[in-house]
């Protein structure tokens, strides 16, 4: 059975040693190369290729942003020249990487543990590739079939649960990613982000201000005018950041 | 201890001062008639030397009590009565000194002054006191100047010594190792690109070394280096790269800090044309007029901003180090422009001079 294989790295040099270092796998082919971390996410998505080479630092995304937003876990061969962060990161939970400039021989070991792990998610990389607090999410992009963006979480005005789905509400524009609040909830920035209510996850940033209504409840008024439901808790929540 | 009593040449001096200051009194004295020059020559050369010491003595008051903030009416005070203490004391040094002539039998002592004669020998001493306080007092301001001078200069030294520590440790290990990554790549299927970008690498590292060293550089040295960076970076990011360098003949042999370009043209790569899936040009300006020497950076963005972190705090670096250079007089602005983004410089013309 052949495997397919995604090399994503923006170095051209870089992508052509590693085509070179597989030539000595036949068992191996090459579905997709990529230069940035967007288009690295988005044959990832499409293509579901069995094994990644996955460079740190790419323009646009990088490569653990890629794993984040994509949800891919396993057959990931993570390559970098000198991310301090990455590189500490990546020995505090012992997830194999190649320092370049690597050897066949040692490409050949990273190959095979990656091969073998294949279908079982690393249980240290999961603790790794989820930055606290979140800083971007990637969505659906509404205008092309099948197309993803990236959203910054700065640009989110709120977040509202709809069924299994959550709906961020940016710009005027609504993008649907299929989550869970509470889940989304725990690992947005909780100085710059409120959980008001069972269903809505609001930024600060983007609020108006507080409104009372007859019955003794709040509503939050946004910059856009929208207005958002307040529980009693919710409004607990914040009056201790306000 | 005085100052001019720790040499040789400042005793001796002092003591030459006070024999003619003795003589021209004792001369004066025989002028008058009020006694033979060699009496009042053996009057006066002690009394002379004496009193030249104690005017000396005053240097320790001066540095004890200085003119501070606050401190001037206590300052004054204590010369005052520094002055009038010492000239009286002066005064009944003379009369006793005079008085010894009796022992040697002259009956009006060593010298005949008149009671107006004393009242002017204490005036010019008190005269002579006040002008030691005075130029005690100037010695010790230019004494203070000359070392908050040294102490500025050393200071200025140490701020370059730490700045060539960080410049050396700025060499980004990233560029290094994935410039040998590239090397590497090369080798099977390009030899002679990986010889070059060998010889590039090295280059550029002992040129940053060589430069980061020296307080200013000439404009063609850091486009040099920068010719080795492009080179190296051409290499890793293929055709994404293009540079342009606009520096007409009379801004060559400019004077500028090094690595005050390098690190722009980084910043462009790292910020601007790495994460154009297109590339693009950067270009490199220079121009001198009505003598200031104007510095360019230009490229283009990506319409999302990387979140790398660090190109505000790079540049605000450049600003304090140029702004510790060449204080308010050089100028560093930065900023999006229609074509992506710039960073511009003034700084005043200096050249090499031949």
């Amino acid at each position: 059975m052949t495997l397919q294989a995604l090399i994503a790295d923006d170095e051209p040099l870089a992508r052509r040693l590693v085509r070179e270092f597989l030539k000595a796998h036949a068992d191996i082919a090459i579905a997709a190369e990529a230069d940035n971390g967007m288009d690295a996410a988005r044959a990832i998505t499409e293509l579901k290729p069995d094994l990644v080479f996955l460079d740190i630092q790419m323009p646009r995304l990088t490569g653990l942003e890629v794993l984040e937003l994509t949800g891919r876990r396993d057959g990931v061969v993570f390559t970098t020249a000198h991310d301090q962060h990455a590189m500490r990161a990546f020995e505090l939970h012992a997830v194999d990487y190649l320092l370049k400039p690597f050897t066949q021989a040692r490409f050949d070991a990273a190959l095979e543990r990656a091969r073998l792990l294949r279908g079982q998610p690393q249980p240290g990389l999961e603790t790794l590739i989820s930055p606290q607090p979140l800083a971007r999410v990637l969505v659906k992009d509404g205008e092309r079939e099948g197309g993803l963006q990236v959203l910054a979480v700065e640009a989110i005005d709120y977040i509202e649960a709809q069924a299994d789905n959550v709906a961020f509400h940016s710009g005027g524009r609504d993008h649907l990613k299929a989550q869970r609040i509470s889940e989304l909830e725990e690992r947005l920035d909780p100085t710059r982000f409120v959980r008001v209510h069972r269903s809505f996850i609001i930024n600060l940033g983007s609020l108006q201000g507080l409104e009372k209504t007859d019955s003794d409840a709040h509503v939050a008024r946004m910059k856009n005018g929208k207005r958002i439901p307040v529980s009693r808790s919710g409004y607990d929540k914040l009056r201790a950041v306000l | 201890m005085h100052p001019l009593l720790n040499h040789r040449r400042g005793l001796a001096a002092c003591l030459l001062a006070a024999a003619l200051a003795g003589t021209a009194l004792a001369a004066l004295l025989a002028v008058q008639g009020l006694a033979d020059f060699a009496w009042a020559l053996a009057w006066a050369l002690p009394l002379s030397t004496v009193l030249s010491f104690v005017a000396l003595s005053l240097y320790h008051l001066c540095r004890s009590q200085p003119f501070g903030t606050g401190r001037w009416p206590r300052a004054l005070t204590a010369r005052a009565a520094a002055v009038l203490l010492l000239g009286g004391a002066a005064l009944a040094l003379a009369a006793g000194w005079d008085a010894a002539g009796l022992v040697v039998g002259r009956h009006a002592g060593l010298v005949a002054m008149s009671p107006t004669g004393w009242g002017l020998f204490l005036l010019s001493s008190l005269i002579l006191l006040t002008l030691s306080v005075l130029a005690h007092d100037l010695l010790l301001a230019v004494e203070s100047v000359q070392a908050a001078t040294l102490r500025e200069a050393e200071a200025r030294l140490l701020a370059r010594d730490m700045e060539l520590q960080l410049l050396r440790l700025q060499i980004d290990p990233h560029f290094l190792f994935n410039s040998l990554n590239s090397i590497s790549a090369l080798t099977s299927f390009d030899p002679a690109a990986a010889r070059q970008m060998a010889i590039d690498l090295a280059h550029f590292f002992r040129q940053t070394l060589a430069l980061a060293g020296q307080e200013r550089i000439q404009l063609k040295d850091e486009l040099a280096l920068i010719e080795h960076y492009t080179a190296i970076e051409r290499q890793r990011l293929g055709d994404k790269l293009q540079t342009r360098i606009d520096a007409p003949p009379e801004t060559m042999a400019a004077l500028l800090p090094p690595l005050t370009l390098q690190p722009l043209v980084e910043n462009a790569l790292k910020h601007g044309l790495r994460a154009l899936s297109d590339g693009g040009l950067v270009q490199i300006q220079a121009l001198v007029r009505d003598g200031w020497l104007h510095l360019a950076v230009r490229n283009p963005v990506p319409a999302e901003p990387t979140r790398e972190a660090g190109l505000g705090q790079g540049l605000r670096h450049l600003r304090e180090r140029l702004a510790a250079q060449y204080r308010d007089r050089a100028r560093v602005s930065w900023g999006a422009t229609p074509d992506g983004f710039a960073v511009e410089i003034s700084l005043p013309f200096e050249s090499q001079t031949p």
